[in-house]
């Protein structure tokens, strides 16, 4: 295994980063860029808790290897953080306790943000499949849908 | 400011009216919520400082065995891997084990599952040390192995353990049952059998350990950090004190990690630690986990049940037995809860109980959300729904015939007082699911696709009860900057339950909760508080926390009094600004009445222990009252079956639970939510299979747990509030008890849409096509 040099563009910031190539993208940015709020719950693409936006698309950063970004556009919360969409967000889920252990809840914002951009009024099916691939094994969802659908409302009711 | 504080006046009065407390009943933020909005690297994996190696364990490939000889040559010169650590490198105790001393830590020369851990391969990388532990070699002597718990219990049998394979036997002898079914009409037996669940907390069992001090510190994932502490310090032979326990903000735990894996995480960590002075971490990956660490236990219960012409319950007899794998962990206990609630909700004059705990060669079985209470409760409420059916009388009504009430007695004869909710309970469920409506619109329905409604009630003790001292211990401190740090050995694994303890507390002091900071459970800093299960921490934390508050109020009131100049019984503190009631335009705010504490060297800290009292049963008949308190639930579900497939889905869940008080009703709806759909889960889809003693679905791939695609469209929680005698303001425990109900409600719901009893859990479509085959191919005989 001999180590390359990919660049990744990680929340707007171009990033040369050394890997081997069975690293993930998942390891490149926990472990290398210090994005800590990307969990690791399965390892098999099943539990979605390390979704990322590559792109603009959500995947599962367990899934990806990190060589298959290079150039590419990664977002994870660590780069929404000031957006206004992601801050109503953050603030429905505080409101509707839609957090519990906290560990699927970088997921599930990345997750409703990527539906608010596309849908301000979405119904609860259009949630439900929005974040249905990602576990959570605390809240039922319950919270959460009603979280999603209230951060998604541009305007405060 | 005058205005504002007589706003406050008038709020207060109205909540007083009312029999409210402030903050008490109000949906507060809790107090860990930003920092999990934020994805903030507070998490063990998210905390390891350079230079940190990694820990594999590896575990047995045979169920029961002798290792002849372990071949870890060629991991040891796999690149990267600093060593192998297995029995040999033990320098103390080769044990970890929460009860009985039955289990060690990496098992030497006997393997008894497939579970059994053998060592850890450390490695400078994960994936280095991971290839290295798939090169290591182990030879055994096979034995016989047993997976059937029953199997398990007959005499011959070969023994796992030298002591046999009865962990723990218990019973219960109320009445005499003979003379109940003597008198009855109907003697209903049947069998029930549950599977074994995975909790699945989203972040499995991890712990990291940094040489320190002479010692070791440990920052883990876990439910009890001083329990893991004392074991830790066996297993390297240190005091205590060179043990330093730390609990990381945890992701989901469920009750494995109140038992034994977080001991064996933490403990290899540490061995490595000392061995190479490196921080190392050992995480278990999702198969890890579901193979080492501890399940739901599989049950069977058998029932012979007698009932009267009338429909009263007269007499039951059950024989209970649980699977608890190779070892016991805190299955000693498990057992122990679901003896006591053979009979769940339900007053029955004569009742007999025999129960064992029982070894087998799958791997262990342990703590697990309600604790026995779903198997028990799903067997005899499957049982309730069968002889209603055989008497012809509507489930509900036979229910509600036979329910406890206040003034009637429980399978351990304690009586039900006043603090008994389960009535209101039902009502609501039943209200609220329209079943007088809908239930005989469903009794006779031809159509491919049938509806039904399935109930189940609930009765759960409260808090440890048998299992132990129940105790808590909670440390306040006010800060110079006005805010309240709360530390307690109680830990935060995502319920929202130390966010309660401290609501408790904000109460008390009339400081809003914002102004909380909830310290690391750190066992350096904190007194032992028991184990952090059996969802104790708003009632007897809530306790203990209510204590110290009130300590501190009487050290704060004084100081506001002289600033206010007002005479201390005057003076009322809320929303974080004191006032003298009788003059209220004249305030002093919380941070300027602290300020002058600190100025006169008025000390602002104080601890809190609450110890329940008694609660005194003689083990030889299992008569008593091992609960000082309970939790009351009724849930009614409704399904839609596809008659030619079996496919069914939930369309509705309606539940309503009585917790005496909810300190913070929004905490109290998720875990009313989260509970039943993990409940769900149990019900319909989850099962942790294992063959021969091999987990054959160890990943989330092929263990199935609800998406948000398979809850049901229709959730209704309904908070009922009568309150109990044990917990601060009446409160009584939630988190555990919305995971029992599932189970027997959907089953129920199934058997009243398609005639199909499926008495062994999980409820799958399989099943129930099964079933209706069967019943076809009997109607044309």
């Amino acid at each position: 295994m001999s180590k390359r040099t990919i660049t990744l563009n990680v929340n707007g910031t171009d990033h040369p980063v050394q890997v081997d190539s069975p690293d993930r993208l998942i390891d490149a940015l926990r472990d290398q860029l210090g994005l800590k709020s990307v969990k690791e719950g399965c390892s098999t693409g099943d539990c979605g808790i390390c979704a990322v936006l590559v792109d603009g698309k959500l995947v599962n950063s367990c899934l990806m290897l990190a060589a298959q970004c290079d150039g590419r556009r990664v977002t994870t919360l660590e780069g929404l953080l000031e957006d206004p969409t992601m801050k109503r967000m953050q603030g429905s889920f505080i409101a509707n306790n839609a957090a519990q252990c906290g560990f699927c809840t970088p997921a599930m914002l990345m997750a409703a943000w990527d539906l608010a951009r596309h849908s301000p009024e979405p119904s609860g099916d259009e949630i439900k499949v929005a974040i249905s691939g990602i576990l959570c094994r605390c809240t039922g969802y319950y919270q959460i849908i009603d979280s999603v659908r209230q951060g998604c409302r541009r305007e405060p009711r | 400011m005058s205005e504002q504080v007589s706003q406050l006046l008038d709020s207060l009065r109205a909540k007083a009216e009312r029999g409210e407390l402030l903050y008490i009943g109000e949906s507060v933020v809790r107090v860990d919520s930003l920092e999990k909005v934020l994805g903030s690297p507070v998490y063990t994996a998210d905390l390891l400082p350079r230079g940190t190696v990694y820990a594999k364990l590896f575990h047995s490939s045979v169920a029961h065995g002798i290792i002849k000889g372990m071949e870890l040559g060629a991991a040891k010169s796999h690149p990267g891997v600093m060593g192998v650590l297995t029995s040999k490198d033990i320098p103390g105790l080769n044990e970890s084990s929460a009860v009985l001393p039955d289990r060690q830590l990496f098992a030497d020369p006997v393997v008894r599952s497939t579970g059994d851990i053998l060592g850890a391969v450390i490695a400078e990388t994960l994936p280095a040390a991971a290839d290295a532990s798939a090169k290591i070699r182990v030879e055994y002597t096979g034995l016989p192995a047993i997976f059937d718990p029953l199997e398990a219990l007959k005499p011959d049998s070969l023994k796992i353990h030298d002591k046999g394979n009865i962990a723990r036997q218990m019973k219960i002898r109320k009445g005499n049952v003979e003379d109940g079914f003597a008198k009855s009409a109907i003697v209903l037996e049947k069998t029930y059998r549950t599977q074994f669940q995975d909790a699945v907390p989203l972040e499995p069992e991890v712990g990291l350990a940094i040489p320190e001090d002479g010692g070791v510190k440990i920052v883990g994932s876990m439910q009890s950090p001083h329990h893991t502490q004392a074991a830790v310090a066996k297993v390297l032979r240190l005091p205590p004190d060179k043990v330093r326990v730390i609990q990381a903000v945890t992701g989901g735990a469920f009750g494995p990690k109140s038992d034994e894996t977080p001991y064996d995480v933490c403990s290899a960590a540490a061995l490595a630690a000392v061995k190479f002075r490196r921080p190392v971490y050992c995480g278990m990956d999702r198969e890890d986990s579901m193979v080492m660490h501890t399940k739901r236990h599989p049950f069977v219960i058998s029932h012979k049940t007698g009932v009267s012409r009338e429909g009263m319950l007269l007499a039951d007899e059950s024989k209970i037995v649980g699977d608890t794998g190779a070892y016991a962990s805190l299955g000693v206990f498990v057992i122990v809860r679901a003896t006591f609630h053979t009979v769940g909700a339900y007053e029955v004059p004569n009742v007999k109980a025999d129960s064992y705990l029982v070894y087998t060669n799958n791997t262990y079985s342990g703590s697990l959300r309600g604790f026995g209470g779903p198997q028990a409760i799903f067997a005899f409420e499957s049982q309730v729904e069968e002889i209603a059916r055989k008497l012809g009388v509507d489930p509900l009504e036979f229910r509600i015939r036979n329910m406890l009430i206040p003034g009637k007695r429980n399978a351990t004869s304690a009586v039900m007082d006043a603090s008994c909710g389960l009535p209101q309970c039902v009502e609501k469920a039943i209200a609220s699911s329209g079943y007088r409506e809908k239930a005989p619109r469903y009794r006779n329905q031809s159509g491919d696709v049938r509806r039904g409604l399935g109930i189940a009630l609930l009765m759960h003790g409260n808090s440890l009860g048998p299992e132990g001292n129940d105790y808590g211990a909670v440390h306040i401190q006010v800060l110079s900057d006005g805010s309240v740090s709360v530390g307690s050995g109680l830990t935060e694994y995502g319920t929202g339950a130390v966010s309660g303890m401290m609501q408790v507390a904000s109460s008390v002091l009339g400081v809003p909760l914002s102004r909380f900071k909830l310290e690391r459970p750190d066992t350096s800093k904190h007194r032992e508080s028991g184990p952090t299960v059996a969802s104790r921490v708003v009632v007897i934390g809530g306790n203990a926390s209510k204590i110290a508050a009130e300590k501190l109020r009487g050290r704060v009131v004084p100081v506001a009094a002289r600033l206010l100049k007002a005479d201390p019984q005057d003076v009322t503190i809320a929303d974080g600004l004191a006032f003298d009631r009788r003059t209220p335009s004249k305030t002093v705010k919380w941070d300027e009445i602290v300020a002058e504490a600190y100025r006169v060297g008025v000390s602002l800290k104080e601890d809190g222990f609450f110890m329940a009292p008694d609660a005194p049963w003689d083990h030889e008949v299992g008569q008593g009252t091992p609960y000082l308190q309970y939790t009351w639930g009724a849930l009614v579900v409704e399904v839609e079956v596809d008659m030619g497939t079996g496919y069914y889905r939930v369309l509705g869940a309606h539940a309503a639970y009585d917790v005496g008080k909810a300190v913070n009703p929004a905490g109290v709806l998720g875990q009313i939510y989260g509970g039943t759909v993990q409940g769900l889960g149990y019900a319909m889809m989850e099962e942790l299979i294992h063959r021969d003693g091999f987990v054959v679905n160890p990943n989330l791939g092929d263990y199935y747990i609800p998406t948000s695609m398979d809850i049901p469209a229709d959730f209704r929680a309904h908070i009922v509030e009568v309150p109990g005698p044990l917990g601060p303001f009446g409160a009584k425990i939630i988190a555990e008890p919305p995971i029992v109900l599932p189970g027997p409600a959907v089953r129920n719901a199934v058997l009243n849409a398609t005639g199909v009893s499926v008495d062994d859990l999980p409820v799958t479509s399989e099943k129930v096509l099964m079933g209706m085959k069967q019943k076809a191919a009997a109607g044309s005989r």
